[in-house]
């Protein structure tokens, strides 16, 4: 693909050339037409000539010897002109086109001249008139008409760009205006667009089938969404029935050692199911924007709660954690979304670190940071997708990060995955 | 001690039945709104577990009826609904507890204890077993008078099977009880080994008998 160009700017090019084309085809067809209407005018014009000429001479009523020598004397005042006596006369009239020395100019400047052969009868006599009169060169004539073509060519096209500027900001208008309002769409906020009202068919037909594939977007997104908040809301009743029959079965008296085992076993997989189940809902709930955003929340104070919920975890893998927290840091959000984030942040360190690692946690005006060792750099593009596992150990609900990217989405908080000096690093930048 | 579980979810009330009968719990079931209502207005319960979608009305409707009456039956609402405000309403219109599902037994257990000691004996709450004593309110503990420090985990974990006396704890359900809503992403359990081992040594150190017994391999029983 070359040069991305608009829409207008790739017409007037077009246009451009084809009005090229037409302004060139034009030159010669000017010059012959007015080139031809030059000889016919000229024609006409040494006609009159040559009957003036001999009436004049008529008129005189002068003698045969007075007219020779008048006739002598005209031909010499005369240069482009000449009176001949013949004895036979022309059958038709000659008519010339000739390029010479202009007579009257004392420089060498070679001039087409436009002939006339015909006959005259003075005193009944047959004489051989001769005319000619200069033509406007065809070179001459070629270049004024280029120049003009050429004037009216340029005026066209800046014409062209200037109207070209003008109607794509009037013209195209809505439909900038539709385009920045897809842009500016999130099938996740739930919100149609309002297209603007346009009388160009194009654009009012363009709005409306936009208009049209949205809402059924919306609507197919909405229902999925509700599928998945009714789903896992249907799930708590029979998980919860599960767990009870455990913990009755767990009290039996005649349980042996063996079927202890599978019973925790068995609740385990009920624990990660339940989680599972829990952060769908999470999810599900979120996205459905049925949590505020809007209280005052201590960002530090949550930071110091978790790290101090998780320590046992910390000291049960051996990691060593530092932690640099500027106080006071508040934040608008939700509380208990947000707590779920460094939740779900250090958590996913703890999980992730090997024993005897580091967690480096970090929170500033700016934004709140997550460090931990490790070995090389995770797929960016996966890393915040649902149910994609980065590592062998399954043992997560394969939700957290995904949770993380929501929470921060709803609160218009970036979060961003890089991996430097082996270490990885969640950040949320506020 | 009268309990009314208010429990659209047959097979789950049948349960709760179960496992609190076995602590001497009487236990009735109200599987409607307007059972629950008509239960309500003729007995007094200790503890009232309710579930707040009904399939005929809202649970939250009998909290406010017994606020209206003037009832001190002590009520821990347990909901499917894993909502902030669900929370903070049914807390506001005067539950004592609230509890997602699912849950174990054993965590409920330990919730209705607490509330019925929390009921019964206002100000003094104690609980006594031989020459260990718990003060419930002060959150301090002395074996033969003498008082010894615990973590808050580890108090907690003492209440816990205070609250749970003669049933088998697993390390699991120990663990979702320590961690509650939040770190329940960690599937390492080990952690509670760790705080249990503290509390048994703590309390043998201070010369109480060792009431904590290791069960399976890896559960624990509050024997006493």
């Amino acid at each position: 693909m070359g040069r991305m160009k608009n829409l207008l700017q790739k017409s007037l090019k077009q246009l451009t050339i084809f009005a090229f084309i037409v302004f060139a085809l034009s030159i010669p067809s000017y010059f012959l037409l007015v080139d031809w209407i030059w000889l016919k005018e000229l024609d006409e014009n040494n006609d009159l000539i040559a009957q003036r000429i001999e009436n004049e001479f008529n008129d005189q009523n002068i003698s045969d010897e007075k007219l020779e020598e008048n006739i002598k004397f005209w031909n010499e005042i005369q240069p482009v002109s000449k009176i001949e006596y013949t004895e036979k006369p022309l059958e038709e009239d000659s008519r010339y086109t000739i390029r010479r020395q202009n007579p009257y100019s004392k420089d060498e400047v070679i001039d087409r001249f436009r002939g006339l052969k015909t006959n005259i009868k003075i005193n009944n006599q047959n004489y051989l008139l001769t005319i000619e009169t200069n033509v406007e060169e065809t070179e001459e004539t070629v270049a004024y008409i280029a120049m003009v073509t050429l004037v009216f060519f340029l005026i066209l096209v800046v014409g062209f760009w200037i109207l070209n500027r003008r109607l794509s900001k009037k013209l195209w208008q809505p439909f900038q205006d539709t385009l920045q309002k897809l842009k500016a769409f999130q099938l996740n906020s739930q919100k149609q667009i309002d297209f603007e009202e346009t009388n160009t068919i194009e654009f009012a037909e363009l709005n409306a089938t936009l208009d049209k594939l949205l809402q059924h977007n919306i609507a197919t997104y909405r229902s999925q969404k509700e599928f998945t908040e009714n789903a896992s809301h249907e799930l708590q009743t029979p998980l919860a029935i599960l767990k009870n029959k455990l913990d009755i079965l767990l009290q039996s008296n005649d349980l042996t050692e063996k079927q202890y085992h599978i019973a925790e076993e068995m609740n385990k997989a009920l624990i990660r199911s339940t989680r599972i189940n829990k952060n769908l809902l999470l999810l599900a709930k979120i996205e459905n924007s049925q949590f505020g955003n809007s209280e005052l929340i201590g960002f530090d104070t949550l930071v110091a709660q978790s790290m101090d919920g998780l320590e046992e975890h910390f000291n049960e893998k051996n990691i060593n954690i530092g932690s640099s927290i500027q106080p006071d840091v508040q934040v608008k959000g939700n509380s208990s979304l947000t707590e779920v984030l460094i939740n779900n942040l250090i958590i996913n360190a703890i999980r992730h670190t090997s024993p005897g690692g580091a967690i480096r946690v970090a929170l500033s005006k700016s934004g709140f940071e997550v460090r931990n060792s490790g070995g090389q750099a995770l797929d960016t593009d996966l890393l915040f997708k649902r149910f994609s596992r980065m590592s062998a150990d399954n043992s997560g609900s394969g939700l957290g990060l995904s949770i993380v990217q929501e929470i921060c989405r709803l609160h218009g908080w970036q979060a961003i995955y890089s991996f430097e000096n082996g270490e990885h690093i969640f950040s949320v930048k506020f | 001690m009268k309990i009314l579980i208010i429990e659209d979810e047959k097979e789950l009330a049948k349960s709760i039945v179960e496992y609190l009968s076995e602590e001497n719990y009487l236990c009735e079931v109200a599987s409607t709104f307007t059972e629950a209502m008509n239960k309500i207005d003729v007995f007094n319960y200790d503890c009232i577990l309710l579930d707040i979608t009904l399939p005929d009305g809202n649970g939250l409707k009998i909290l406010e009826e017994l606020t209206k009456e003037n009832k001190e039956d002590g009520v821990i609402i347990i909901s499917a609904k894993n909502s902030i405000d669900d929370k903070i309403n049914g807390l506001q219109l005067g539950a004592d507890d609230y509890l997602t599902k699912p849950f174990h037994l054993s965590e409920l257990t330990a919730r209705i204890y607490s509330l019925i000691r929390r009921k019964q004996f206002n100000n003094s709450n104690k609980i006594k077993q031989d020459e260990l004593e718990i003060d419930l309110l002060a959150k301090t503990v002395a074996v033969n008078g003498e008082p010894i420090t615990l973590t808050k985990k580890e108090f907690d974990l003492l209440i816990y099977f205070i609250g749970n006396k003669n049933r088998v704890l697993s390390k699991s359900t120990l663990a979702e009880h320590l961690s509650g809503d939040f770190a329940d992403m960690l599937d390492n359990h080990d952690f509670v080994y760790a705080h249990v081992k503290n509390l048994k040594k703590k309390l043998s150190d201070a010369g109480c008998e060792q009431y904590i017994k290791t069960v399976y391999g890896t559960g624990y029983k509050w024997e006493g």
